[in-house]
C-alpha cells in the first residue's frame, strides 16, 4: 500500500468541473494521488483520463455517456444508478474530498446522492464545490444555491466557492490565463491537505487529526495567500487575511477553527514559522482550536504560500464535567476520545442541526397504518421523491 | 369430456375481477363473462375489511354470471401479497432397477419428495413448480425417464404463502356463499395467459404491475426460475401523487390516469395541468413536470427494487425474450421506456393471448391474472382428471 493510500484520503472530482479541478489538483500534486472522476459525459471522462486520473462513468445505462443536458433529476439518478461501482474505488478510504461545480446537471444532480451515499457508509467528507459565474444567468445560480443545502445536510465540511471571487483580480487575463490560474488557486488549497499529510516539512498534519477535523467542520471558508523576500511571514498573514475567499474580513477572528498549512522551500526558518503562527493566532479568537502543518517544496525556494480553512461552525467536543474542576478550555486540542468514529452510524448535520430543507409531505399518507414495505431499511411507503430528497417544480 | 365452465376471481386492491371461462373444441379457453368491481377492503393485495372486500366479490360475480349466463357456487382464488415467497426445494431419489434406467415409478418418488417442503407451520404451499432434473452429477434435464444414472434429483420452485392470509381472501369469497376449490399464485396466473411459449423458451421477465402489489415471475430455458411480490404498485403512485400536491386521493388517482406519465417529457417541461374545481376545492394548475417527476421516481424505485432481486440470484442475463409488463400498471404512458432503461432489456406491454373472448374489454391487459386464473383451472382439471378420475366432478359452475 502506497503511502498515499495509507492516508485514507481520496480526491474525488463530481461532473465536468469537479472533474477537471480535481486533475488540476492531481497535476499539482505530482502523481500518486488517489482521486477518481465521475461524470455522465463521456467525453469529459476521456480528457480526464488522459491527464492521468481514474474516471467512472455515471449513468451509462440511462443516458449513453452523452451527460444530462443540465438536468439535475438525471444526474441525481445516474449517480444512483452507479453508486455501487463507485463504492469499489472506497477500499480504505476515510476522508473523501469532493469536488464539484454546482448549477448544472452532474455536479448539481450527482453531487448530493454520493455525500449522501459516502456520509451513510461513515466516509469523512469535505466538499469544495463552486458557485456559477453572475453571468451564467439566474436559473444556474438558483440551480446551484438549490443543490447547496442538500449538499450541506450531509457533506461534514463544505468550503463553497464563488468563482466570480476567484476570478475577481483575473479580469485583464485570457480567459484561458485567467481559467487555468483559478484552478491553480483552488488545487493548491486542496493539494495542500495531502501535502500536509504525506510530505510534510518538520509539522506534520496527521491524517487522523484532518479526519477529525473535518468530522466537525461543518461550513468553511478558505483562502490563500502568497508572498517573497524579507518580509514575507508577514506580508503573507496580510493578504491572507485580506483574501476575498475568505468573505467578511472578521472571517478569522469568528472561525472556531482553523487549519493552517505553511508551504515554502528549504530556506523557511523557525522564526518565520513563528511569526505567522502569532500574527494569525492575533487574528482569531482565543477559544480557536487552531491545526498547522508545515510543506517544504524546493520549488517554493524563496516564497512562503499559506493556505487556512476557517471553519465556523466547528463545535468543540462538550467537556466532561468533573467536580471541582473548571470546564477545560475549548482551545485544547481535541482527544480522540471526543471523536468516536461510527461508520454508518453518524448522524446528518441535518439532524445535529435544524434542517434547512424541506422537502414537502413526508407522511405515509394512505398506507398510515398498514403493514410498511421495507426494503434494504427503507420504508417504501413514504413518497419516493421525498426520500430521495428531489424538489419539486411548483 | 368437454371441461364445464371455470370461475375465477382476483380480488385486488384497486378493482375485484371475476371472470368466467369455457374450453372451445380446439382446447382453447374463451372468456365468456367478465365482472369489476372497485375494491374496498383491500391493501398491498391483502384483505383489510371482510365485509367491504365481500362487497366488491358479490358486485363483480354477479356481473360476471349475468354476462356468461352461468350461475356460480364455486370459484378459483388467486393471491397475492407481500407474505408470498418461494423457495428452490431439492427431491432426490435412487434408481432401484438394475439396469439403472429412470422409469415412471422413479420420477414420481422423486417428484414426491421435491414436494414434500420444510416451511414454518403457518405457511402454506400453493405451488410446487417443476424446475429441471440432475440425472447424476449432469443438470439441466427436462425428460429424464429412460436415461441411465443412479441418483436422481429434481428441483422444483415450491411458492408458499401465510395460511391465515390466505384463509382471510377464502373467507370473503365464503362470505359471499362462494365456495373456493383452488388458491393461485397471482403472477403465474398471468403468466399463464401472457406468455407465449418462445418467450418462455428464451427467457422472459413478466412483471403484473398492479394495484397494491408488483407480482413478477422470470423464465429461463422454459423453467420458472425466479417469482415473487413487491408491495409496492399503482396505489404508491397515486398516494406520491396526493401527498405531493397535497390533493385527495381519488383525484390524484385521475390525475395519474389522464396525465401520468413514467418518464420525465422534456416537450412538457412549463406546461401546467389543470386540476378542475370540484365540491370543496377549487380550481388548480400543476407543473406536469413535477407530476412525471413524482410518478418516474416511484416507477423508477419498483423497477429497481425488482432487478436488485433479480440480481441476487442472476436471472437477468438470461432473458433474452426482454420484460413483459402486464396488469393496469402496463397502461401508464412510456412505462415501457422507464423499463428498458432499469433492466436495460427490451419491455413490452403483454395483453392475454393466450385466452380468447376479451378482444372487446378495455385494457385487457388489467385482466390478465383473472383470464390466466381460468387457464389455470383448465390445466389443473385436465391433470386432476389424468391421474384420478373419480375427481372429475362439476367444476361449479352449471348452465342456468
Amino acid at each position: 500500500m502506497s503511502q498515499e493510500q495509507q492516508t485514507g484520503l481520496l480526491l474525488l472530482g463530481v461532473g465536468g468541473g469537479g472533474c477537471r479541478l480535481a486533475a488540476a489538483v492531481s497535476a499539482a500534486y505530482g502523481g500518486g494521488m488517489c482521486a477518481l472522476g465521475v461524470d455522465t459525459d463521456a467525453l469529459s471522462n476521456r480528457e480526464a483520463s488522459a491527464g492521468g486520473m481514474t474516471t467512472l462513468l455515471l449513468g451509462g445505462a440511462r443516458l449513453a455517456g452523452h451527460g444530462t443536458g443540465g438536468d439535475a433529476i438525471q444526474g441525481r439518478l445516474a449517480a444512483q444508478d452507479d453508486m455501487q461501482n463507485v463504492g469499489t474505488h472506497l477500499q480504505g478510504v476515510r476522508t473523501v474530498v469532493v469536488t464539484a461545480c454546482l448549477g448544472a446537471g452532474t455536479g448539481g444532480g450527482a453531487t448530493p446522492e454520493i455525500v449522501k451515499t459516502l456520509h451513510d457508509m461513515g466516509v469523512a467528507t469535505v466538499c469544495f464545490v463552486t458557485k456559477p459565474f453572475a453571468f451564467e444567468g439566474e436559473a444556474r445560480r438558483s440551480s446551484a444555491e438549490r443543490v447547496l443545502p442538500m449538499i450541506e445536510e450531509s457533506a461534514d465540511s463544505m468550503v463553497v466557492v464563488a468563482l466570480d471571487d476567484l476570478f475577481v483580480e483575473l479580469g485583464d487575463l485570457s480567459v484561458d490565463a485567467a481559467m487555468r490560474q483559478a484552478e491553480q488557486t483552488l488545487a493548491t488549497g486542496i493539494t495542500l491537505l495531502w501535502r500536509l499529510v504525506t510530505k510534510p516539512g518538520f509539522i506534520r498534519l496527521d491524517p487522523e487529526r484532518l479526519h477529525a477535523m473535518v468530522l466537525k467542520g461543518g461550513n468553511a471558508r478558505f483562502c490563500c495567500a502568497s508572498a517573497q523576500g524579507q518580509d514575507r511571514a508577514a506580508q503573507a498573514v496580510a493578504s491572507l487575511r485580506a483574501c476575498r475567499l475568505l468573505g467578511p474580513r472578521d472571517t478569522l477572528s469568528k472561525a472556531n477553527a482553523l487549519l493552517l498549512g505553511i508551504l515554502a522551500g528549504s530556506d523557511l526558518r523557525l522564526a518565520e514559522v513563528g511569526e505567522v503562527m502569532s500574527k494569525v493566532r492575533s487574528q482569531c479568537k482565543p477559544e480557536c482550536v487552531l491545526e498547522m502543518g508545515t510543506v517544504l517544496d524546493d520549488a517554493y525556494e524563496g516564497r512562503l504560500d499559506l493556505v487556512a480553512m476557517a471553519f465556523e461552525s466547528w463545535t468543540a467536543a462538550a467537556p466532561i464535567a468533573q467536580p471541582g474542576k473548571e470546564a477545560v478550555a475549548s482551545a485544547e486540542p481535541p482527544v480522540a476520545e471526543d471523536f468516536p468514529i461510527q461508520p454508518g452510524a453518524r448522524k446528518s448535520r441535518a439532524a445535529k442541526h435544524a434542517s434547512k430543507l424541506s422537502y414537502g409531505a413526508t407522511g405515509r399518507g394512505k398506507f398510515q397504518n398498514v403493514e410498511p414495505t421495507i426494503f434494504h431499511g427503507q420504508d417504501l411507503d413514504i413518497p419516493t421523491f421525498v426520500r430521495r430528497g428531489i424538489q419539486l417544480e411548483r | 369430456m368437454a371441461i364445464p365452465p371455470i370461475a375465477a376471481l382476483e380480488i385486488g386492491t384497486s378493482r375485484t375481477v371475476f371472470c368466467v371461462g369455457e374450453t372451445d373444441d380446439n382446447g382453447r379457453v374463451r372468456v365468456t363473462g367478465v365482472g369489476t368491481y372497485p375494491s374496498t377492503g383491500v391493501r398491498k393485495g391483502q384483505i383489510t375489511d371482510l365485509a367491504q372486500a365481500g362487497v366488491g366479490v358479490e358486485a363483480a360475480a354477479k356481473q360476471a354470471e349475468k354476462q356468461a349466463d352461468v350461475s356460480i357456487w364455486q370459484v378459483l382464488l388467486a393471491i397475492s401479497g407481500a407474505h408470498i415467497q418461494t423457495m428452490v426445494n431439492t427431491g432426490v431419489a435412487t434408481i432401484r432397477s438394475n439396469d439403472c434406467v429412470v422409469s415412471k415409478e422413479d420420477i414420481e418418488e422423486v417428484m414426491e419428495n421435491a414436494q414434500a417442503v420444510q416451511i414454518e407451520a403457518d405457511r402454506q404451499v400453493l405451488h410446487t413448480i417443476t424446475q429441471s432434473y440432475m440425472v447424476d452429477d449432469q443438470p439441466g434435464i427436462m425428460k429424464p425417464e429412460g436415461m441411465r444414472c443412479k441418483v436422481l434429483t429434481l428441483n422444483v420452485l415450491a411458492v408458499h404463502g401465510l395460511k391465515n392470509r390466505i384463509e382471510n381472501a377464502v373467507s370473503v369469497a365464503k362470505g359471499v356463499q362462494l365456495d373456493v376449490t383452488d388458491v393461485a399464485f397471482s403472477g403465474v396466473c398471468a403468466a399463464l395467459a401472457v406468455l407465449t411459449p418462445e418467450q418462455r423458451h428464451n427467457g422472459v421477465l413478466l412483471v403484473d404491475l398492479g394495484g397494491g402489489t408488483t407480482n413478477y415471475i422470470a423464465y429461463c430455458n422454459n423453467v420458472i426460475s425466479a417469482a415473487g411480490c413487491i408491495a409496492i404498485g399503482g396505489d404508491h403512485v397515486t398516494n406520491d401523487i396526493a401527498l405531493a400536491f397535497n390533493i385527495p386521493l381519488n383525484r390524484a388517482e385521475e390525475l395519474k390516469r389522464t396525465e401520468g406519465c413514467a418518464m420525465i417529457d422534456p416537450d412538457t417541461s412549463g406546461r401546467r395541468v389543470v386540476l378542475p374545481s370540484d365540491v370543496g376545492f377549487s380550481e388548480r394548475l400543476i407543473s406536469s413536470k413535477a407530476l412525471q417527476t413524482v410518478i418516474n421516481a416511484r416507477m423508477d424505485e419498483t423497477f429497481r427494487v425488482l432487478r436488485s432481486k433479480l440480481d441476487e440470484i442472476g436471472v437477468l442475463p438470461h432473458l433474452g425474450g426482454g420484460v413483459i409488463l402486464t396488469g393496469g400498471g402496463a397502461y401508464l404512458r412510456k412505462v415501457c421506456d422507464l423499463g428498458q432503461r432499469v433492466f436495460g432489456l427490451p419491455c413490452r406491454i403483454g395483453l392475454p393471448v393466450n385466452v380468447d373472448g376479451l378482444d372487446a374489454v378495455e385494457q385487457p391487459a388489467a385482466l390478465s391474472t383473472a383470464a390466466g386464473l381460468v387457464l389455470y383451472g383448465k390445466m389443473t382439471y385436465e391433470d386432476r382428471r389424468l391421474f384420478s378420475p373419480l375427481r372429475n366432478f362439476l367444476r361449479g359452475v352449471f348452465r342456468r
